[in-house]
């Protein structure tokens, strides 16, 4: 239960440099309409020790936002405030603010199943469920609405159209997803993922279980899914981040060192550390 | 030269040291089966010849009398059903909760121990048991105390394989489960058990296997009857405790019918034991 607290973080409890005067200078600011996940001052704890500091970092409307920098950072930790995927476990708290449309969603009122439902998460690991495909893309659908038989069918051929799985399952949806390819299966999470219709798509290294050709495919998803969905993509892979993010941040020892537009943050980082890892001097 | 001979020699050695432990791996497991097998034969060469159609349509018959066993069958289907349907959901809730929602708190480290105690607690207390709390205080031995005694020996085994099959199951699916906005016990239900479906169909099973085949508690609780009775309020026949009072018996019918019965337990665990796995294999499938 706690060992992501013991691997994920290591030597998380560095004291923070000068945290906010790194933030003012280089960060880019977004206006205020253009975003859809405010993060705020925000604050992580693995029980005692803090994984992130003061952390502000704006999610964009119709874009991606790429969070990299070396492992340990506090990357998916980041992502798993979103949705609050750490209140599932004792002795993790975050402070500070998460405005997902402005409203606080760290706050005791937050109905978490319905936080979730609309912001949806893909994992390292494919997770199929134990059952068909089609109930896999139709499972969270059928928690918050009530679609009738031809509804839902033509629901889950969305979802796999979108997450350019259908071609390849569209004779086979009552067979167990079990069966399906690791490529597949990364694919059939986001089609489940995107089939309730989620505001806000966090997506943690979804590729980096995944050979060449998946990895092309399951960035097209991405790229594809933009219009109508905030994407925030944890990613050790520098060259993913440039081919599909709109926005990048990096982050350093818990903290956020710099963000702003791919293109400036890849070609011109104002932050030395970010230029290291960047051009590969370290991580 | 003197290097490479003392080289030879280790190898030699750790070859005959590898060669010791295999054989005496297999003696081992041969002993076992020898066991096993010795037990079956009998069983099967015994049980056999007696097995006739009078078994499951004639009752327990006095002494000189021919008859069968349709009332201790029935008695033991009648409170292993019971006794099963008590102990799987009691022990799946209970093996649930230990794995997902205790947290390893105080409370829950009491409770898994008590549960493991009760795993090994020998099943004359559990009868026992039950004597105090069911049959005394209604003042008849019952097929319903039966049913409760079994369950009691049953219930901490499913608990335990419960437990560890979910304890078992990736983290990722929990929270992928709870990512597409499903409460913690819809993933459960729907998700984490049917994951886990097999490890608790195989602690279900030993549970039964464990269950169809014990006397002492029944002593206590259903004790037996010689006439065909489907009330549970009542004394109800068995197959085990049946089996315990023919099979020491003077009369050679009820020695028969002794072994009729032992192979019919027998025969029925490994049966349902076949089916249930043929079923879930061709569920994953």
């Amino acid at each position: 239960m706690n060992d992501l607290a013991n691997t994920d973080l290591s030597g998380m409890q560095h004291a923070p440099m000068a945290t906010s005067e790194i933030m003012e200078q280089h960060v880019d600011a977004l206006s205020q309409e253009a975003v859809k996940v405010d993060i705020r001052r925000l604050n992580f704890f693995y029980g005692q020790a803090q994984a992130l500091f003061e952390v502000s970092l704006p999610v964009a409307k119709n874009a991606v936002t790429a969070i990299v920098g070396p492992s340990g950072c506090g990357k998916s930790t980041l992502l798993r405030v979103i949705n609050r995927m750490y209140a599932l476990y004792p002795g993790q708290r975050a402070e500070g603010e998460v405005l997902l449309d402005g409203q606080n969603t760290l706050s005791r009122s937050t109905d978490l199943a319905w936080l979730r439902s609309r912001v949806g998460m893909v994992f390292q690991q494919s997770t199929p469920f134990p059952m068909s495909i089609f109930d896999n893309v139709a499972f969270g659908v059928r928690l918050y609405e009530t679609l009738g038989k031809s509804e839902l069918a033509a629901r889950v051929e969305e979802s796999l159209r979108r997450a350019a799985l259908w071609e390849e399952v569209k004779d086979k949806l009552d067979r167990s997803a079990l069966g399906l390819s690791g490529g597949q299966q990364q694919r059939l999470c986001v089609a489940r993922s995107v089939a309730v219709h989620p505001e806000v798509l966090l997506l943690d290294e979804p590729a980096s279980a995944l050979d060449p050709i998946s990895t092309a495919k399951l960035e097209e998803t991405i790229v594809e899914l933009k219009p109508d969905i905030a994407i925030a993509i944890v990613t050790h892979n520098l060259q993913q981040a440039a081919r599909v993010s709109d926005h990048t941040a990096f982050m350093f020892l818990g903290q956020l060192v710099e963000y702003g537009p791919t293109e400036r943050v890849f070609n011109n980082p104002r932050t030395r550390r970010a230029a290291d890892y960047i051009t590969g001097r370290f991580g | 030269m003197n290097g490479s001979l003392d080289i030879f020699s280790r190898r030699n050695r750790r070859r005959f040291a590898n060669m010791l432990f295999v054989a005496t791996c297999t003696l081992a497991t041969l002993m076992a089966l020898l066991a096993l097998a010795a037990i079956l034969a009998s069983l099967l060469r015994n049980g056999f010849g007696s097995l006739n159609l009078a078994v499951f349509t004639q009752d327990t018959p006095p002494p000189g009398v021919a008859g069968g066993l349709r009332n201790a069958i029935l008695g033991s289907v009648l409170m292993c059903v019971g006794a099963m349907i008590l102990a799987v959901a009691l022990g799946m809730l209970a093996g649930t909760w230990l794995a997902e929602y205790s947290r390893d708190s105080w409370y829950a480290k009491t409770v898994r121990f008590v549960n493991d105690v009760l795993l090994s607690a020998p099943s004359i207390l559990v009868g026992l048991f039950v004597y105090e709390v069911a049959v005394r205080p209604l003042h008849s031995f019952s097929g319903i105390a039966g049913a409760l005694a079994l369950a009691l020996i049953a219930a901490p085994i499913i608990a335990r394989t419960t437990e560890d099959v979910l304890r078992l199951q990736a983290r990722s699916l929990r929270e992928a489960g709870v990512g597409l906005g499903a409460p913690v016990w819809v993933t459960i239900r729907r998700i984490l058990w049917k994951s886990a479906a097999g490890g608790i169909l195989t602690g279900a099973l030993l549970a039964f296997a464990r269950i169809s085949g014990e006397t002492a508690p029944l002593l206590f609780t259903s004790l037996n009857n010689q006439f065909f009775n489907l009330n549970m309020l009542k004394p109800i026949a068995n197959l085990p405790v049946t089996i315990f009072s023919f099979a020491l018996s003077a009369y050679e019918d009820w020695r028969h019918l002794a072994w009729a019965g032992a192979l019919l337990i027998a025969i029925s665990v490994l049966g349902i034991n076949t089916l249930v796995r043929i079923l879930s294999a061709r569920g994953q499938a």
